[in-house]
């Protein structure tokens, strides 16, 4: 299996985002480099898409976002699930499920 | 939208500029851990930032896109922030509101007077003047007044030829004739119904459809086409119970026979409360030249779609200029206008409605002052409320706006009660609305009304709302929290305002007195003016002899039926006429004058004429002042013989005597007129209104000059009501198919024919009352709280030897300087009421002393009994108590 660059589309890097943030607060930088390690490099997801990604969740009340200190004492913009995210994310990973089980049942050899 | 997760604070908010600098900062913060994480790693700082640059990808779209985002989210925080604001203080306001039940009760029953009143006169001028008549393009439908020398609005059949052939700016015209009819079906009594003869294009002009059958067709105009009749829908399910086979039914109208051929809607009538129209048949004598100078028709026109109403006003006044230098004897400075068939319904009374709004307007300023006042006086009561809240962190504009939020909230409640009130005074009020005033009783609350009235309500919350508001927080914090929970010490300020609004009030007060006083005073002089005859004890109804009726078969009945009412048990005299005072009838002519020099048409004299029988002077009260009055021996054998009244003598005989000249009266087509005698000169009776000068009459016997149109006056020894029924089955005996109607005693003619007048005048002075109780218990109110703040000053005083009449006195002083500070301000502003209102004044001037010293002592009246009651607890004020409570 080859680990090639995926163009990943915007639902799928926001529940990427949803996943992330259900274990917990953390910071953008943070969201990152989990999604990173998680993923193995596999996924080389920009930093860009994903800072869009949170915004955009925040402005649709799925995350809310709050000023804190990170770990270096500097101030750093701390997102966190809101009830309503979390409702979603578990909307969103159901349905990633039943997809990818699709695909996964057409791949099999016969 | 936003995140439903409650914040425990607010967050501040955010600038575009603080916005970008935010997502700057976010996304440097990302690339400043990413750098240290890849140097700390083994990579050179330079290389780490091209690294971590590269990782990110597009940081300038990446800036841009968040920013936008960002943006969006802080718009919807506001919106959420103000409407949980607004509905936290709608919360606060309503328990404070609860929590006084009695100042919220007072302040509701005001403003509900205040809002009620507009809402009930709005929906009057809504019906009035605002709505469209019912008709496609009703604004380019017209009437065609004809004017000449400044006075009269009707055309002669000519006009009607001359539009009809020269005018291209009409779609068409039709002429107007109003007529009674006596309409007669199988199996029912005559009736009498409102009747008008059109030409056949009638309601084509209008653009309305029928509700059954058809409308008249052009083949009805015609010489000879069979007589056709169309019905109201009114008249339609009163009569023939809504059965469409009534289409194509023969009925007698003025015995005759008539087809009906349709059914007009109800509400698309026009005019408005006719119920029948017939076709207009020409005579011969009609559509010729001589007719030129026979003005009696009404016309309609329709401008055509998308022509200029003052082209065609142009087009009419062209037309009848082209006329006037044709026939100039007949037609001399005569001129027509066009004017839209609203105006021409409620021209008139445009401006009495726009004065009651004013004066409704009026009352509810008053009702905004009193509120204010009120909140004022809990303004003071709740200073230590505002100042905690102060102190924990509230804003004044945030208090300002908590403050006018509940203003809005107890307008918004008044308007919602007020709408009760004011379905209920136009129940008790519309319905005494005389009939002659179109669209008023029919007036209801509507989708529009009920805007305006919400509209008006928000406006009242803030004029009443804003002044005790700004009170807010204007004093030190650490006094008011020290003061307590007995709410602070007067300050001047605020006493000061409540003074200006009590000055302001008695001033608003004064001003719609005054216009009240002057309509009520002139109403009165109305009401005694004499109107020439003697109106108790006198019953009348008339009557329409039908065409089959000739001048012999006329002068019988007349005779008849002047013969067997004599003999009914009660009746003291009776007499008839064709038309009787304040019936609204007319009959003018032109006439010469023997022995005096031949005048141009144009320049003959004109008089009112009427045709009675002998006992009509005396029947009706009369008095014979020179002469002998008509007699019983005036008959079609003797010489033709006339009476005339005083104003006659007065414009045409000067200085003669007026007896036993003759006079050639100009009518019934006579060549060179009817030559007639003069025998006597009766007194004036005011025929048109009680208002409208008597004009030159000549009275001629009914023996000699039949007439189809009967009126019976009955002079009775007991209440005239009670010889209406043996009167109407005694006409019922000499013609089954003659209907009596306007059965009336001449009292009530009298006082119908002043209706507007009592209709306007009872309106604006109840809304004169409601001003002056409002602004008595503004003047009490503000006088009570003074002397309650004052408490520890009078007990001093007493203490120290005032004695208590010299309180009491110190107390209504007060009060009566606001109130004269007001009253002069009033009157100046009663000068301009007094212009607005002069034009419905009659034999009273719009500086009338009686009126306006009236107002004054009723309004000095009234303040000097609202300083008293406080004056009295004032002088009560015991020294001991007073200042132990301080």
């Amino acid at each position: 299996m080859a680990a090639s660059p995926m163009d990943l589309l915007q639902g799928t890097l926001d529940v990427l985002v949803l996943r992330t943030l259900a274990w917990g607060t953390m910071h953008g930088y943070a969201v990152s480099r989990w999604i990173h390690q998680r993923t193995d490099g596999v996924l080389e997801i920009e930093d860009a898409p994903l800072y869009k990604s949170l915004h955009r969740l925040e402005r649709a009340g799925y995350v809310s976002a709050e000023w804190g200190l990170s770990e270096n004492n500097r101030r750093a913009r701390y997102y966190s699930l809101t009830p309503a995210g979390r409702r979603q994310f578990a909307a969103e990973e159901s349905a990633w499920r039943r997809y990818a089980e699709a695909v996964s049942k057409v791949l099999e050899p016969t | 939208m936003t995140s439903p997760r409650k914040k425990l604070f607010r967050l501040p908010w955010r600038t575009p500029r603080q916005i970008r600098d935010d997502v700057d900062e976010e996304l440097r913060f990302h690339l400043d851990m990413r750098i240290a994480a890849l140097t700390s790693a083994g990579l050179s700082p330079d290389a780490a930032r091209q690294r971590a640059t590269h990782e990110f990808g597009d940081l300038d779209d990446a800036r841009r896109y968040i920013g936008a985002v960002d943006r969006d989210i802080e718009a919807a925080q506001r919106r959420s922030d103000f409407m949980n604001d607004l509905w936290h203080d709608m919360g606060y306001a309503l328990r404070k509101l609860r929590a006084a039940p009695m100042f919220t009760l007072a302040a509701i029953a005001t403003l509900a007077l205040g809002i009620g009143a507009n809402t009930a006169i709005f929906s009057v001028v809504n019906n009035v003047l605002l709505k469209p008549l019912p008709f496609p393009h009703a604004d380019h439908l017209v009437r065609i007044r004809y004017t000449q020398q400044g006075h009269g609005d009707v055309a002669t059949p000519m006009d009607l030829i001359d539009n009809r052939t020269r005018a291209k700016n009409f779609d068409g015209f039709s002429i107007i004739e109003g007529t009674t009819a006596n309409l007669t079906r199988a199996n029912a009594d005559a009736e009498r119904v409102q009747g008008v003869r059109v030409n056949a294009n009638w309601f084509a002009l209008l653009r309305i459809a029928p509700l059954a059958g058809r409308f008249f067709t052009a083949g009805d105009d015609d010489a000879g086409a069979p007589n056709v009749a169309v019905i109201s829908e009114q008249l339609w399910r009163r009569d023939f119970s809504a059965d469409k086979s009534v289409i194509g039914k023969t009925v007698r109208i003025n015995s005759m026979p008539f087809t009906i051929v349709g059914v007009a809607p109800g509400d698309r009538r026009y005019p408005i409360t006719v119920e029948l129209w017939m076709i207009k048949h020409w005579a011969p004598n009609e559509l010729v030249d001589q007719s030129r100078g026979a003005r009696w028709l009404g016309m309609l026109a329709r401008v055509k779609d998308g022509v200029d109403i003052a082209a065609a006003d142009n087009e009419v006044e062209k037309i009848s200029e082209a006329m006037e230098k044709q026939f100039p004897e007949i037609l001399r400075e005569r001129r027509a206008h066009v004017v839209t068939v609203h105006e021409f319904l409620v021209g008139e009374i445009r401006k009495p409605l726009f004065i009651m709004l004013g004066a409704v307007t009026l009352v509810l300023l008053i009702a905004c002052a009193n509120v204010a006042n009120l909140m004022l006086v809990r303004a003071t009561a709740r200073e230590s409320e505002m100042a905690v809240r102060t102190a924990l962190g509230a804003g004044r504009g945030r208090l300002i706006r908590q403050l006018m939020t509940e203003s809005v909230m107890l307008s918004l409640v008044g308007a919602a009660v007020g709408l009760a009130v004011a379905r209920l005074a136009m129940h008790e009020m519309l319905g005494r609305a005389p009939q002659n005033l179109p669209f008023v009783a029919t007036a209801s609350i509507d989708g529009t009304t009920l805007a305006v009235t919400a509209i008006v309500a928000l406006f009242t919350g803030v004029i009443f709302g804003v002044l005790p508001a700004m009170q807010v927080g204007k004093h030190d914090l650490a006094t008011a929290l020290r003061a307590g929970s007995r709410g602070t010490r007067t300050r001047p300020g605020a006493n000061g305002a409540k003074r200006i609004i009590v000055v302001a009030e008695v001033a608003v007060a004064v001003t719609l007195l005054t216009g009240a006083g002057l309509l009520l005073h002139s109403f009165a002089k109305l009401l005694s003016v004499d109107p020439g005859f003697r109106a108790d004890g006198v019953l009348t109804m008339k009557l329409l002899l039908p065409q089959s009726y000739d001048s012999t078969a006329s002068q019988n009945f007349a005779r008849a039926l002047e013969q067997r009412v004599r003999a009914l048990p009660g009746v003291k005299s009776v007499g008839l006429a064709n038309f009787i005072p304040l019936d609204g009838g007319s009959e003018n002519y032109a006439f010469t004058i023997r022995g005096h020099a031949p005048v141009r048409p144009s320049e003959q004299p004109s008089t009112e004429a009427r045709k009675v029988t002998p006992d009509f002077f005396a029947t009706m009260g009369m008095p014979i002042l020179r002469g002998r009055a008509i007699s019983a021996t005036d008959q079609p054998g003797t010489p033709q013989v006339l009476v005339v009244n005083q104003a006659f003598v007065h414009q045409f005989f000067p200085t003669a005597d007026p007896i036993g000249k003759s006079i050639a009266l100009g009518w019934g087509g006579i060549p060179g007129g009817d030559e007639r005698e003069i025998v006597g000169v009766v007194g004036d009776v005011h025929s048109f209104g009680l208002e409208d000068a008597p004009e030159p009459t000549v009275y001629a016997p009914i023996a000699q000059r039949y007439d189809h149109t009967i009126s019976i006056v009955v002079r009775t020894a007991g209440p005239p009501a009670t010889v209406a029924t043996p009167l109407r089955s005694l006409v019922r005996d000499l013609d089954h198919e003659l209907p009596v109607y306007s059965v009336q005693t001449m009292e009530e003619r009298v006082s119908g024919s002043v209706g507007r007048q009592r209709f306007y005048a009872s309106l604006i002075a109840i809304f004169a009352a409601v001003a002056l109780l409002l602004s008595a218990v503004g003047l009490y109110g503000v006088i009570a709280y003074a002397v309650s703040q004052r408490t520890h000053e009078l007990g001093v005083r007493v203490a120290l030897g005032a004695t208590s009449d010299r309180i009491s006195r110190m107390v209504i002083g007060e009060g009566l300087l606001l109130t004269a500070v007001g009253i002069v301000l009033g009157l100046f502003a009663s000068l301009f009421a007094g212009r607005v209102v002069s034009s419905l004044l009659f034999g009273v001037g719009a500086l009338d002393p009686m009126t306006i010293g009236g107002v004054v002592l009723v309004l000095a009246g009234v303040a000097m009994f609202a300083s008293w009651l406080p004056a009295r607890r004032a002088a009560r004020v015991d020294p001991l108590i007073a200042m132990r409570g301080d």
